[in-house]
């Protein structure tokens, strides 16, 4: 698995080191909140309601084991014994005190992690498909180039206070399990005609109040050119971008005030003078190391005298929660933490230290986290994944959710966030006891929930089969529906249903959507499918007769 | 154009003084200052496009970098510096301490800090780092790794 080089672990201690000096001239008085805190965003700090939230980066969701169990010591030492993994492969803790924060970032970067750049306007973690390397038909595992654009927009001299945050996803795989089109800056791997790789580009997406897909300025990048077309595409947002209005800061609003077309051209223009500079050119020599880093850890194995167990409940989980692998003999584990009444994506730290000694006995010592906040174990041999149930069912871990309603994405609602209208795990628990019945979630199958609590829908609404949004009215929290959002198979926004619905009767809503799905779905079709065929009108009428 | 504070002249490396004008200015009077040897100042909204073609009349470059959250005088730094190889000094004015890695990097050749920084260690801040990740203006003391 790849690690960082001695310099690069230098480097998070000077970091670190910086960093702490900020922190005591604040805390002297030397440095102003209003400073200090674009200086914190940028190491991931925030300061929430109760309390700083530390957001701390897991590139390209690949953790090992090790680092996992350092994450697990931080919940322990500096938070309450919780770590909170988000939709953009983070990890949030959410009860941390200023003064420990340096002890907290050395310790992290002893296991080789960080949370530089976790926040503030500048290039975010750079996120991957959770499954890149494990599956049939990828044209390549997207982690190498994941970590060569993140260490180039590392602390960039150019592009460290740009107008808006900036959050990249590149994607390898057909599937699109990264939703790239709805980042600032979006890449999917592909080849030309003549076979050679490189990238498509996709700028200018995001959710929040102004939802928008992303618009391919650049069909064809080559793999070698793509930093200078990435820093043409930056140095154009930092020029042009909007400055002068707090909603209109990402990168979206220059795409849609240009139009697509002259924002590529502007990009275009600006990389004719650096498209051919060397010292601009991807290092093709470091990206085959990479490569040789991040290779898989295991080798096809001949299992055919294998015989599957059975047993009913071992079954139901294998069902929602294993995947396919392209190597034989092995199978990709997906383990859900949702529990009623917790935080989607909540772990213990007890949790972290089982799944760091499962991830050991049954994946190669790696885990994978995902957008939907759940655990992925990569590499488990198939004649071991029962007693990885086995083991998971003993510590409560055998959640049979993935995949299907109750696996609920909520971001922390107004129960902890201080941007929140609305609250959003209540919800998530209401919805879940409302559909507790396993045997009505199977038949239901695959269908997401996305809720918000405010328009900064860091839980993805838009994108899910049925989003709510959080708001405000008269002093109660209502919520928005928006139905047929996805962004797996092709990237749409969810259609508004009508006016928002009371919190008290928001599970009713829910309730009424799925039955309708159901009602008129034709074999096993999906969601959207449905919602594509018959319309917005029929979940309409029932929802507000 | 942009909004410039006042100040009328600078000095240069050799401690000598050397006349300012705005953005505005510069062009308002391009044909007589282009022979007077001044310096122009740069607010964050001034295209500095405009002045690459004039780059040789012109004796030293001021951007200002008193917004702490404005980023565009890295990419004005670098577009003079290092596109544009504009051979005269680039100043960043009004400079924070915690962003003087940042502007020297993108080619801001020397710097006036903002006077609320007196007493604290620059070169700290300056040379905070002993590697870079990114090819830029000026990479001068750090070892490369890109």
């Amino acid at each position: 698995m790849y690690q960082y080089s001695p310099e690069d672990s230098n480097f998070l201690v000077e970091r670190v080191d910086q960093f702490e000096k900020q922190l005591k001239r604040h805390l002297a008085g030397d440095l102003d909140d209003a400073k200090f805190k674009s200086l914190r965003l940028r190491n991931g700090l925030y300061m929430e309601l109760h309390a700083h939230m530390l957001r701390v980066a897991i590139p390209y969701g690949t953790l090992s084991s090790t680092q996992l169990r350092s994450l697990a010591s931080v919940a322990d030492k500096y938070d309450r014994g919780f770590g909170h993994f988000t939709t953009r492969q983070n990890i949030q803790f959410n009860w941390i005190e200023l003064p420990e924060i340096a002890n907290l970032l050395r310790e992290l970067s002893d296991a080789g992690l960080h949370a530089i750049q976790t926040s503030g306007k500048a290039t975010r973690n750079i996120t991957a498909d959770p499954l890149s390397g494990l599956t049939e038909g990828e044209i390549e595992d997207a982690r190498p180039y994941c970590e060569l654009i993140r260490r180039w927009f590392n602390l960039h001299p150019e592009f460290s206070w740009l107008p808006g945050k900036f959050k990249i996803a590149i994607n390898g795989a057909k599937l699109d399990e990264t939703a790239l089109r709805i980042h600032d800056l979006g890449l999917r791997l592909v080849r030309n005609n003549q076979g050679q790789l490189g990238f498509s580009v996709f700028v200018g997406g995001g959710l929040g109040a102004a939802a928008m897909i992303a618009a391919e300025t650049a069909s064809f990048v080559e793999v070698e050119d793509i930093l200078s077309y990435l820093e043409s595409t930056m140095r154009i947002y930092n020029l042009k971008g909007r400055r002068d209005h707090q909603k209109k800061l990402r990168i979206k609003f220059l795409v849609r005030e240009l139009g697509a077309d002259e924002f590529s051209r502007l990009v275009n223009e600006d990389w004719q003078q650096t498209k051919n500079d060397p010292n601009l050119k991807l290092n093709l020599v470091e990206l085959e190391q990479l490569k040789k880093d991040f290779a898989l850890p295991i080798k096809s194995l001949n299992l055919e005298s294998f015989e599957e167990k059975v047993d009913f409940n071992y079954s139901i989980w294998k069902k929602n929660n294993v995947r396919r692998h392209k190597i034989d003999g092995f199978s990709i584990v997906n383990i859900s933490l949702t529990k009623l009444g917790a935080a989607p994506g909540d772990a213990t730290s007890e949790q972290m230290r089982i799944l760091a000694d499962l991830a050991e006995k049954y994946s190669a010592s790696e885990l994978r986290t995902t957008k939907r906040q759940t655990i992925v174990f990569p590499y488990v041999r198939k004649d071991q994944v029962y007693d990885l149930w086995q083991s998971l069912e003993k510590y409560g871990l055998a959640s049979p959710h993935q995949g299907t309603l109750a696996q609920i994405v909520a971001c922390p609602g107004r129960d902890y966030c201080d941007l929140a209208k609305a609250v959003s795990i209540p919800i998530a628990t209401r919805v879940q006891e409302r559909f507790n019945d396993m045997k009505r979630l199977l038949d239901i199958g695959d269908l997401n929930i996305n809720i918000s609590g405010c328009e900064n829908s860091c839980a993805h609404h838009h994108v899910a089969d049925i989003g709510l949004l959080g708001m405000q009215k008269n002093g109660e929290e209502y919520y928005q529906i928006t139905l047929a959002g996805e962004t797996l198979h092709e990237t749409v926004i969810g259609k508004k249903l009508g006016p928002s619905v009371s919190g008290k009767i928001i599970v009713d809503a829910v309730e009424t959507i799925v039955n309708v799905y159901l009602k008129n779905r034709l074999d096993q079709e999906r969601f959207t499918d449905v919602f594509k065929r018959i319309g917005i009108a029929p979940f309409k009428e029932k929802v507000y007769e | 154009m942009s909004e410039i504070l006042q100040i009328e002249s600078i000095l240069n490396k050799d401690y000598e003084s050397v006349d300012l004008v705005s953005f505005q200015e510069w062009f308002e009077n391009v044909n007589k200052l282009s022979k007077l040897s001044v310096g122009i100042i740069v607010g964050p909204s001034d295209d500095v496009s405009l002045i690459k073609d004039q780059l040789d009349c012109i004796e030293l470059i001021v951007l200002d970098f008193n917004n702490f959250d404005d980023g565009r005088g890295y990419s004005q730094a670098y577009l003079l510096s290092k596109r544009w190889k504009f051979p005269g000094e680039i100043i960043g004015i009004n400079a924070h301490l915690d962003q003087l890695q940042f502007m020297i990097r993108s080619g801001v050749t020397s710097y006036v800090l903002l006077d609320s920084y007196l007493g604290l260690d620059e070169k700290d801040y300056a040379n905070g780092f002993s590697i870079c990740y990114q090819e830029a203006a000026n990479n001068s003391g750090l070892q490369k790794k890109y």
